[in-house]
């Protein structure tokens, strides 16, 4: 290849990989000179490690780390086990499998601030469903389940979110495996759980890892599911790191929660990747 | 063979799909331990579902499957003494050669060292040792066949099932591989149901041809009766080449028939309704010989061990001739005899 041929290529890359790398690049590299103290928006720019060992040393921090890694390792891994046996049920097309397949999907067109509000008004002291189950004669009065200190709302919140996302990615990766592979493993003496185990979930582990990365990738810098239906004792990263730029103007120490953010993002979703195409395929990529 | 007791049978199985279509109607039919059995028809014609029911993939709808005695109708495939080679081959993408053939054996929980001595033992008859740690997208068409066989027969099955499994192999490799098929299944004694819609295959390979249409058997026997004792119209159509011409009785041994008057040894049953004799029955003749057809010669195609030769007598249908070495005459015509004993009636009407 002559350079002339490469330096076509490249220029014909430059609007779209050049755009991508100007905006993630220059946003990284914002937060990470940031959070070394350069940047600054009150103040002269003088690089410093006063924010990371404020921040590292804060309880609150390593609090609100343990608790989005925690959220969005179980509503990754929550959403892919529920979507699963939906991609496997839908696979084979029957009479009203395309109405039952858009209807699941139907939560990605709903906004996640929307989806918490009616959520709230479900599991609300005073909400439906302490209603319903009083009128039932369940329970004699209401239950306080909003805002639960295991976060139990915000992880189904997370799933009924993210589930059609998976469901989406898998149902191609399922659909994909042929009727004779599977008979051919039937044949052979495996079961359904077997079937699963030894021959779908390894056929189809690039997708669950794309489904893992994505969802736990938005899981773990949640906002808007957080500060709507989760506990109050604890905060996730992203509300941490709006909580010290509103309350004290430091935009340094939140900056160091953004960097770590991205850190546990990229960490986290690579971890559950490895974990998932070595434990399906005993490490062969 | 025919002196032991069958090994599966296979009594009156019907199948209706969802949607109403009858796919299989009225089968009856028991193969012996050892023999290897062939389901030969054209598309659509039921012989892959008769497979699959077998297998314990579809349910008949009536009927009964029995194995060594044991009724199995509703026995799902994995606890059938059963295995099957499929159209695709279906190996495990993920797994390689030796995984492959593992499989079955690892999951019927054999103990490791029997399923080791096994795997060698197969991959050395299907000469695949040195793949053994390939993935399947590695092997060739031909190889990936053989894995799939090594694979079906690690489970050690009474029977083994082969739905069209050189149908993917162009036709050199698909000799070799029958064959090889063939004298496994000879070595080892393993009973054997296959299926193809090649003629050639059924021929080379089967104890006993079943022939099938629409989804009901027309014909059951040894290649050499299917061929040479056709017993319907579509049998005779369908396995080799066969010019079958509607006739009239006449008397003292003779039939009219569209290429004119024809001497037979046996008379018409009550129910034939058509002559059939096949191309390469023909014997070429001079015109004034006793019996001689002259013809008029419309095509001729050269096939290397033979000469087609398409010919019509006054208004008659095309006939065809094989004949080894045959010019094409300077006149354009063509004499030749029907020997009466190759002449026979069939019944049933065309397809």
């Amino acid at each position: 290849m002559n350079w002339q041929r490469s330096g076509t290529i490249v220029l014909l890359l430059m609007p779209g990989l050049g755009l991508i790398l100007v905006m993630i690049g220059s946003v990284f590299y914002v937060a990470v000179m940031q959070s070394f103290g350069f940047f600054n928006l009150v103040g002269e720019d003088q690089f410093s490690l006063e924010h990371w060992r404020d921040v590292l040393d804060s309880r609150a921090f390593s609090r609100a780390f343990q608790y989005s890694a925690y959220i969005a390792t179980v509503s990754a891994i929550g959403s892919v086990i529920l979507a699963y046996p939906i991609a496997i049920w839908l696979r084979r097309p029957f009479r009203g499998s395309l109405t039952v397949s858009a209807v699941l999907k139907a939560p990605l067109f709903v906004p996640g601030l929307v989806a918490a509000f009616l959520f709230l008004n479900i599991v609300a002291y005073h909400g439906v469903l302490n209603q319903l189950m009083m009128w039932l004669g369940v329970i004699d009065e209401p239950i306080r389940m909003q805002n639960d200190r295991n976060a139990y709302g915000v992880i189904f919140l997370q799933i009924w979110k993210n589930m059609p996302f998976a469901l989406l990615l898998l149902s191609g990766a399922v659909q994909a495996i042929s009727d004779e592979v599977l008979d051919a493993a039937r044949d052979l003496g495996a079961g359904p759980f077997d079937r699963f185990r030894k021959v779908i979930a390894p056929l189809t582990v690039s997708a669950m890892q794309a489904a893992l990365i994505i969802i736990f990738i938005g899981a773990a810098g949640d906002f808007a599911f957080q500060v709507t239906a989760g506990p109050t004792n604890v905060q996730s990263m992203a509300q941490f790191m709006v909580f010290l730029k509103d309350s004290f103007g430091r935009w340094n120490q939140a900056a160091v929660v953004g960097v770590c953010l991205m850190g546990l993002a990229l960490g986290g979703s690579l971890l559950l990747a490895i974990a998932s195409r070595f434990l399906l395929r005993g490490g062969r990529w | 063979m025919s002196d032991t007791a069958p090994d599966l049978v296979a009594a009156d199985i019907g199948k209706v799909f969802e949607d109403g279509f009858e796919a299989l109607t009225g089968i009856n039919l028991s193969v012996a331990p050892g023999e290897f059995v062939t389901l030969l028809g054209p598309s659509g014609c039921g012989k892959t579902t008769l497979l699959k029911t077998v297998a314990g993939f579809h349910l008949p709808t009536t009927g009964r499957i029995e194995l060594a005695g044991q009724d199995i109708t509703t026995a799902p495939p994995e606890r059938r003494d059963m295995a099957m080679c499929f159209q695709s081959y279906a190996l495990f993408p993920h797994l390689s050669v030796a995984d492959n053939i593992d499989f079955g054996p690892r999951q019927n929980r054999v103990p490791r060292d029997a399923r080791l001595k096994r795997l060698e033992r197969l991959l050395s008859q299907v000469d695949l040792g040195a793949h053994r740690e390939k993935l399947p997208n590695k092997l060739s068409g031909g190889q990936q066949q053989r894995v799939a066989l090594a694979r079906a027969l690690a489970m050690q099955p009474a029977v083994v099932l082969f739905d069209e499994p050189l149908s993917n192999l162009d036709a050199k490799l698909r000799d070799q591989v029958r064959r090889e098929i063939r004298g496994l299944q000879k070595d080892l004694g393993f009973t054997a149901i296959y299926v193809t819609h090649d003629q050639a295959e059924a021929l080379s390979m089967s104890d006993r041809v079943v022939v099938m249409r629409n989804g009901r058997i027309d014909q059951i026997g040894t290649p050499e009766e299917v061929y040479d004792r056709p017993e319907t119209a579509f049998v005779a159509d369908f396995i080799g080449a066969a010019n079958i011409l509607p006739f009239e009785r006449r008397a003292n041994g003779h039939v009219a028939t569209p290429i004119g008057d024809l001497t037979v040894t046996e008379p018409p049953g009550p129910g034939a309704s058509y002559l059939v004799w096949r191309p390469e029955d023909a014997e070429p003749c001079a015109a004034d010989a006793p019996d001689a057809i002259t013809a008029e010669l419309t095509e001729r195609a050269y096939q290397g061990a033979y000469t087609e030769l398409h010919v019509r007598v006054d208004a008659s249908p095309e006939q065809r001739l094989h004949l080894p070495h045959a010019a094409m005459p300077a006149d354009g015509r063509i004499s030749f005899r029907l020997p009466p004993d190759r002449l026979r009636f069939v019944t049933g009407a065309l397809a």
